[in-house]
């Protein structure tokens, strides 16, 4: 019986502890005052509206949604046939292919982003932006392949056999008959790829130059140097940001069922 | 199961390729740098970094405080996926959906949080101040303690989430059965509950584990420069000492360790569900 009277308690005390400081940083970004405190200094949106003044953010802003979108992208036109042939092919070697493509998420970000940094940028002078868009590729290609993995797996390979004996060819039963009821699968992996994206630190640590500078980077730095409401403020609106995208995908197509 | 071997490899090279050519190769090239010196394979890098004090001290620092946030989330873990799962449904799928939340906001805000709640002026020093307890404010961010804390809130919504599937795949009546045969709640946790999620737990802890070990923004933002962790002395290697075979070597034993705790956490799944 105790148990069941610790439930409640036990629940507000989590909540507090998960959600409450999402809650203070919400409360700290309206305060009218000059320096980070609570509770806020009275109430106002100078801080909310002076993010959108700073440049360095909006460009980094712009920066972190091109990686976020192109990158995902680009992982899954790699991941959905790489996923597609493991699914549905007898694949020599397939283990080791399934071994490589997931590997990104168990190598912490900070070591890929030096590697690249070491190797790719500094002897042939390669192309921060790309390099950045090439990390960010691969750091979502394991989760592009595992959810389009699991979407396909659970999809009777019969129609598309089917499809192929009616005279189809196999693209065309690709296209036809697998894309549409992978679909929701594949919107997913985009929206979990972007968040993973969007919201990476590490591996862009080292992938930083004039000009060119992921957001969540550029708060860093901010942070370090200032200490005003300004980055509760950012934090608050992207965190509003995250939860309407991943609200209305759970809406709309039932995110979690593919996660 | 089609069995042209030609396009099932057209299809799935090049993923493969890209992640061997961008990820696997200069990774690799990377971690072979901490064993060579003048073109000679050597541990000399090794030997070298574990000689200094403060690089043995962030070793062990890292490796404590992950056990520690292991250890703590599973505890807090299991209370809560047991509260959550003796919901009615409707709370059940709202409470998973605010334990959910907090993995899509972005870490660096999650982090910043705790800067308002333990700063100078924050809330924990105001309330400790207006109190009379203490007429300075105290130091509270730029300690363990603190890195701790933002840890914890960071992954702890990973080993609830493996704890409620673990819980809920669990037979309905064991607890009910156990508690009739007259065991204890800690018995009933013990000799039932525990063994039962075992595999729940181990996954848990394993991406609470590596989580904690291989964290950036944390220590970064909540230890800075007082409190070091292997990954932001690897940082301040690369970009205040330039010193890269050093790097190397965070480099290596960061990847050890995650593969390490994997594996033996993998074996100890399955190893207790043997018996």
């Amino acid at each position: 019986m105790s148990i069941r009277l610790l439930s409640p308690v036990v629940l507000f005390l989590l909540l507090v502890f998960l959600i409450g400081p999402f809650l203070i940083i919400i409360a700290a970004s309206l305060s009218a005052g000059d320096t980070l405190a609570f509770p806020p200094q009275g109430l106002s949106l100078r801080w909310v509206a002076k993010v959108f003044t700073i440049d360095s953010f909006r460009d980094s802003f712009a920066m972190s949604m091109f990686l976020a979108v192109f990158g995902t992208l680009a992982a899954l036109i790699l991941g959905i046939p790489a996923a597609y042939a493991l699914a549905r092919y007898r694949l020599p070697g397939s283990e080791t292919v399934r071994t490589v493509v997931s590997l990104p998420i168990i190598v912490p970000g900070i070591i890929v982003g030096l590697a690249l940094l070491r190797y790719l940028v500094v002897p042939f002078g390669f192309n921060i932006t790309l390099a950045l868009f090439f990390a960010h590729t691969a750091l979502v290609l394991p989760y592009a392949v595992r959810v389009v993995s699991a979407s396909l797996g659970n999809l009777r390979s019969d129609i598309e056999e089917a499809a192929v004996l009616l005279g189809s060819s196999r693209l065309g039963a690709f296209f036809r008959v697998v894309m549409p009821n992978i679909r929701g699968g594949i919107l997913a992996a985009f929206i979990l790829g972007f968040v993973t994206s969007f919201n990476q630190v590490p591996v862009s640590l080292f992938l930083s130059g004039p000009g060119v500078r992921t957001l969540p980077i550029d708060m860093l730095g901010y942070m370090e140097t200032t200490y005003d409401p300004s980055i509760a403020a950012l934090s608050a609106l992207l965190a509003f940001l995250s939860i309407g995208i991943v609200f209305l995908a759970e809406r709309f197509l039932g995110f979690s069922r593919y996660v | 199961m089609f069995q042209n071997r030609a396009e099932a490899l057209a299809l799935a090279l090049p993923a493969a390729i890209f992640a061997a050519v961008v990820f696997l190769l200069p990774v690799a090239i990377l971690l072979s740098e901490g064993f060579r010196s003048d073109g000679a394979w050597t541990l000399a890098a090794y030997t070298d970094f574990f000689s200094q004090t403060l690089n043995r001290t962030v070793f062990f620092r890292t490796f404590r405080l992950g056990l520690e946030v292991t250890a703590v989330s599973a505890i807090i873990g299991y209370a809560a996926a047991f509260a959550i799962v003796n919901l009615p449904p409707k709370g059940k799928g709202r409470m998973i959906g605010l334990v959910t939340l907090p993995l899509m906001i972005s870490p660096v805000a999650r982090t910043y949080a705790w800067i308002v709640i333990l700063g100078r002026t924050g809330i924990v020093n105001e309330a400790i101040t207006g109190l009379g307890l203490s007429a300075e404010p105290l130091r509270l961010l730029f300690t363990e303690t603190a890195v701790f804390i933002g840890l914890l809130q960071l992954f702890l919504p990973l080993m609830i989430l493996s704890l409620i599937s673990a819980l809920e795949n669990m037979p309905k009546d064991a607890i009910a059965a156990a508690r009739v045969l007259g065991a204890n709640w800690f018995q009933v946790f013990w000799k039932v509950i525990l063994p039962l999620t075992r595999e729940g737990l181990v996954v848990g802890g394993t991406l609470v584990f590596t989580g904690s070990l291989t964290a950036y923004i944390t220590p970064a933002i909540l230890g800075g420069s007082k409190v070091l962790m292997l990954e932001t002395l690897m940082y301040q290697q690369v970009s205040v000492a330039n010193n890269f075979v050093s790097a190397s070597v965070i480099a290596f034993i960061l990847i050890v360790m995650s593969f390490a705790a994997n594996i033996l956490l993998k074996r100890l799944a399955t190893a207790r569900n043997r018996r």
